[in-house]
């Protein structure tokens, strides 16, 4: 026997059938088109943006994106069971487009049949077990949503509509092939290709032959209108996520990670600066809203709503779209919450977790920028009091400039203008540079650097603070003063390479002073000392050490810069025992996003919920990488009660300890 | 109405600073500027006054070198809407009486309504530049307040006195207030202002035209106060501290006596 089945068996095949079919599908096309118009609309509310240069890569990496599911398996649970529906539910799509292809169109026109033989068989138990899968996949959903309730998950009656119409789509598929095959199918050789589907025919098999033509008619008839539904659909309902999630692969921010855009300040005609009303966001900002598909992993793991702060990436986001389309009008400070915009450490935990593309940082930043450079805002004094301490001093510490290069007394090395011939230029930064603490890590960096025999030279008092803290809390203006100024001298010294131990002060001279004509080469401490020890010219002996790592958010998320830092650890003889979230998933030490400079008034601690994640590992010391968190963690060890048993320390500190002489 | 404020630019207190050569006063290396404190509130409370009547005109006033332009920048963009500028390098060597003689012959025939300075500068201290002015110009001057209100030609304030007690003093424009910590929050100043302040009005009048009286002071001699007996800091083990402390107690006071 041939195997192969009877395309439109019992429905038929004629006008009767193929005309109101596709009368449907065009009606639900419509409304798709519709809807969707509809919405482009609300987007186009907001100001342009380039998003579709070099367009192939980005069709590439979208299609890379929806296909393996990969930013959504990242996360295993629920990610695997999304990913699994949606291959099941995609093979299932291409499934019923072949049939479509042979029976409407090449059997129709040129009586060309493929799905026969052996290729038959195989679609027939992919299809029926991509089937299963789907429900299978479906349930867990079903089960995560409404019986597990995970804290924090919105439902909403869209997810109900969906996974309601998306189980009855599938249980009638297997109901119509059940009747089928209870009909033509049960005891052939063909059978055991549809386990499935065969189950479905057993259960049915008890009624007559006359009652399963009817059941198999009426269930193809109406699986034909709920596919036609959920077409129509799709923009109304949260299954706009399947096209506006997959587009936003497509206008996805292609970097460099965490770069901020720079504003216009010498142009004239400009009267706002930052945001406040959707017509100064872009059109990306409302976009973003219905790429989201309310999965919370940006909530589960942004450290401002951790620590019972009112911020939630997500709700941020999605107010912005609301009122794109309920109220384009709205003040979106206002409706956002002034306390919610200035919570955020811009750790990008949100951004790089998000199975979206999202970008949350930079909406909160437009905003910030509004209220500082528009209204004169801040979350409190002290902020202001180290924004004006920066203006006279340069730097937040409000510590006479004179003194910034006092921390390199004793240790022979000049300002690039006392000897500009130098290996690279030490960018120290401001804490390392005036706080006690931290000009220890500075001094180790330098006995590393003069033990390599690598010339350094500083800026020394000339050196203001890189405007990093200052323009994550919005004020581009002070930010862009400092930065110009910086790179004046920094261009002048004519240095070829630029070494910072700030992950803050590395980020922004490397991405963000591009904007502003800096083009120096610029490195983190950490992969610059690496590249020293793998070359030879830095040994260090390995002197025991058993601590844990923190990957700050500005050398790890922000930079991808995991492995430099634990490579030298265990240069210095030290074992890593990791905490619960590490790498991509660390958190926050708090003084991210300007907030360095502010008080934290809400909720707990954000650096004490840290160190107090370090000491569950159980050892003594907890090293990192970043002036901001070690400042946070001599804080937080303290606050934790703890400085007895956990001892923050830097990287440059352990290896400047095993220096071979 | 018309408006004056005064202003004057200091070091940032957390400079270091060291004597001059002259012996006379501090050197100027290695300092950084800025707007004196009490001259913020008495800017941002001109300001506060300007925003409230509408439609006054505010001038800030500054005495001293080329550098001081910076200052008053900041005090245009806060909302002064003109600056005059007294273009003298030698400020810093001028006492008081001179100062205020400078002011209030710029301020005699202006018909100014009211004016505010601050209630003394970080750096000489002495108080008496607002005062003196208004005595100049014989107008009623309120010293010290943190407290400022005004309705159609009153003016009703709270001076700071000792003890934490407050008085209520009200006078009738024009008249002469000093500002004091606590009067307000001096605004940050928007980047739309701050643009704005670059093309504002800043006219620059040599300080010979002004200075019309001599000094009636003069300082000889600058000096930090000598170095008494600094603090001790004990470390180490608290059993051991508080032996030491008791050691030191017994040998060098009569407390444990």
């Amino acid at each position: 026997m041939e195997f192969t089945r009877e395309i439109y068996w019992n429905v038929g095949h004629g006008a009767a059938t193929l005309v109101p079919m596709y009368l449907l599908f065009i009606i639900a096309l419509a409304i798709l088109v519709y809807g969707f118009r509809q919405r482009i609309a609300v987007y186009r509310q907001g100001l342009p943006l380039d998003r579709t240069d070099h367009l192939g890569e980005r069709v590439v990496e979208m299609l890379k994106d929806v296909l393996l599911q990969k930013k959504v398996i990242h996360v295993a649970w629920p990610g695997l069971l999304h990913g699994l529906f949606f291959w099941g539910f995609f093979l299932l799509l291409i499934g019923t487009t072949l049939i479509v292809i042979q029976a409407d169109f090449t059997d129709l026109l040129f009586d060309i049949k493929f799905l026969k033989g052996t290729f038959y068989k195989i679609f027939s138990i992919v299809l029926d077990l991509a089937g299963l899968v789907a429900i299978v996949m479906l349930g867990g959903l079903l089960f995560r949503r409404y019986v597990l309730k995970p804290e924090g998950l919105v439902t909403k009656p869209d997810d109900a509509i969906m996974h309601g119409l998306m189980l009855t789509i599938l249980i009638t598929g297997f109901v119509i092939e059940g009747a089928r095959m209870a009909v033509t199918e049960t005891g052939t050789p063909l059978a055991p290709w549809s386990p499935v589907g065969m189950a479905f025919a057993g259960l049915l098999s008890g009624a007559g032959e006359g009652t399963l033509l009817t059941i198999h008619k009426l269930t193809w008839w109406f699986h034909l209108l709920l596919a036609m539904a959920f077409i129509g659909l799709i923009p109304f309902t949260k299954f706009r996520h399947i096209l506006t999630t997959s587009a936003n692969y497509i206008f996805a921010d292609r970097g460099p990670k965490g770069k901020l855009v720079s504003l216009d300040l010498e142009n004239e005609e400009s009267e706002t600066f930052g945001a406040t009303s959707l017509k100064e966001m872009t059109w990306k900002d409302i976009f973003d809203a219905d790429a989201c598909t309310l999965c919370k992993r940006c909530q589960d793991r942004c450290p401002a709503w951790a620590t019972g702060k009112p911020l939630s990436p997500m709700t941020v986001v999605n107010q912005i779209g609301e009122a794109a389309f309920t109220a384009p009008d709205s003040q979106l400070i206002e409706l956002i919450g002034k306390d919610v915009l200035w919570s955020c450490t811009t750790c990008r935990a949100c951004q790089e977790i998000c199975p979206a593309a999202i970008e949350h940082i930079g909406k909160i930043i437009e905003l910030r920028r509004s209220m500082v450079l528009m209204e004169g805002e801040f979350p409190g004094d002290e902020v202001m009091a180290a924004m004006e301490a920066t203006e006279v001093n340069g730097n937040p510490l409000g510590i006479g400039y004179a003194t910034r290069g006092d921390w390199a007394e004793g240790l022979g090395v000049k300002t690039v203008g006392e000897d500009g011939d130098v290996d690279i230029l030490y960018f120290v930064g401001c804490y390392a540079s005036f706080d006690k603490r931290n000009i220890a890590v500075a001094r180790s960096f330098i006995q590393l650097c003069q033990a390599a025999g690598v010339k350094v030279g500083i800026l020394g008092r000339e050196e203001k603070c890189c405007g990093e803290p200052m323009r994550k809390m919005g004020n581009e203006y002070l930010y862009q003063t400092l930065a110009n100024e910086n790179i004046e001298l920094i261009n002048a010294a004519g240095v070829k390479k630029i070494v910072t131990t700030c992950p803050h002060c590395y980020n922004t001279l490397a991405k963000d002073y591009r904007d502003l004509g800096l083009e120096v080469e610029v490195e983190p401490y950490t992969v610059f000392l690496e590249r020293l020890i793998n070359d030879g010219r830095l040994k260090v002996t390995a002197a025991d050490l058993t601590c844990t790592y923190h990957d700050s958010c500005y050398l790890g998320r922000h930079n991808d810069i995991y492995d430099p830092p634990r490579a030298l650890i265990r240069a210095a003889g030290g074992t890593v025992v990791e905490m619960e979230r590490n790498r991509a998933e660390a958190f926050c030490c708090s003084a991210g996003g300007g907030r360095i400079m502010a008080e934290e008034k809400i909720g707990e601690r954000i650096n004490i919920r840290r160190v107090q994640m370090a000491q569950a590992t159980g050892v003594g010391v907890l090293v990192s990488n970043c002036p901001f968190c070690l400042t946070m963690f001599e804080d937080g060890v303290k606050g934790a009660g703890i400085e007895e048993s956990l001892r923050p320390r830097d990287i440059a500190e352990i290896l400047a300890e095993r220096i071979v002489k | 109405m018309k408006i004056l404020v005064c202003i004057k630019q200091v070091p940032d207190m957390e400079s270091k600073f060291k004597v001059a050569a002259s012996g006379k006063w501090y050197d100027t290396a290695d300092l950084a500027w800025r707007m004196n404190e009490y001259d913020e509130y008495a800017v941002e409370q001109a300001v506060q006054v300007k925003e409230q009547v509408g439609g006054a005109d505010l001038t800030v006033l500054c005495i001293g070198g080329e550098q001081v332009k910076e200052t008053m920048k900041k005090a245009l963009a806060m909302g002064c809407d003109r600056g005059v500028h007294v273009a003298d390098d030698k400020a810093a060597e001028k006492e008081p009486f001179e100062i205020a003689g400078i002011i209030a012959e710029f301020a005699r025939d202006k018909q100014f309504d009211l004016i505010f300075t601050g209630m003394q500068s970080q750096d000489r201290g002495s108080a008496q530049v607002g005062v003196l002015v208004a005595e100049m110009l014989g107008i009623p001057s309120i010293s010290t307040i943190v407290q400022f209100a005004y309705a159609d030609g009153r003016i009703e304030t709270r001076r700071e006195l000792e003890g934490g007690v407050k008085a209520v003093v009200k006078a009738m424009a024009p008249a002469l207030v000093t500002c004091q910590l606590g009067l307000n929050t001096p605004r940050y100043p928007t980047l739309p202002n701050i643009m704005k302040a670059k093309k504002k009005e800043l006219l620059s009048l040599p300080v010979a035209d002004l200075l019309k009286v001599d000094a009636r002071q003069e300082t000889t001699k600058m000096y930090f106060p000598a170095k008494k007996g600094g603090g001790l800091v004990l470390e180490g083990e608290l059993g051991q501290l508080a032996d030491q402390l008791i050691q030191i107690l017994k040998e060098k006071t009569g407390v444990l006596a």
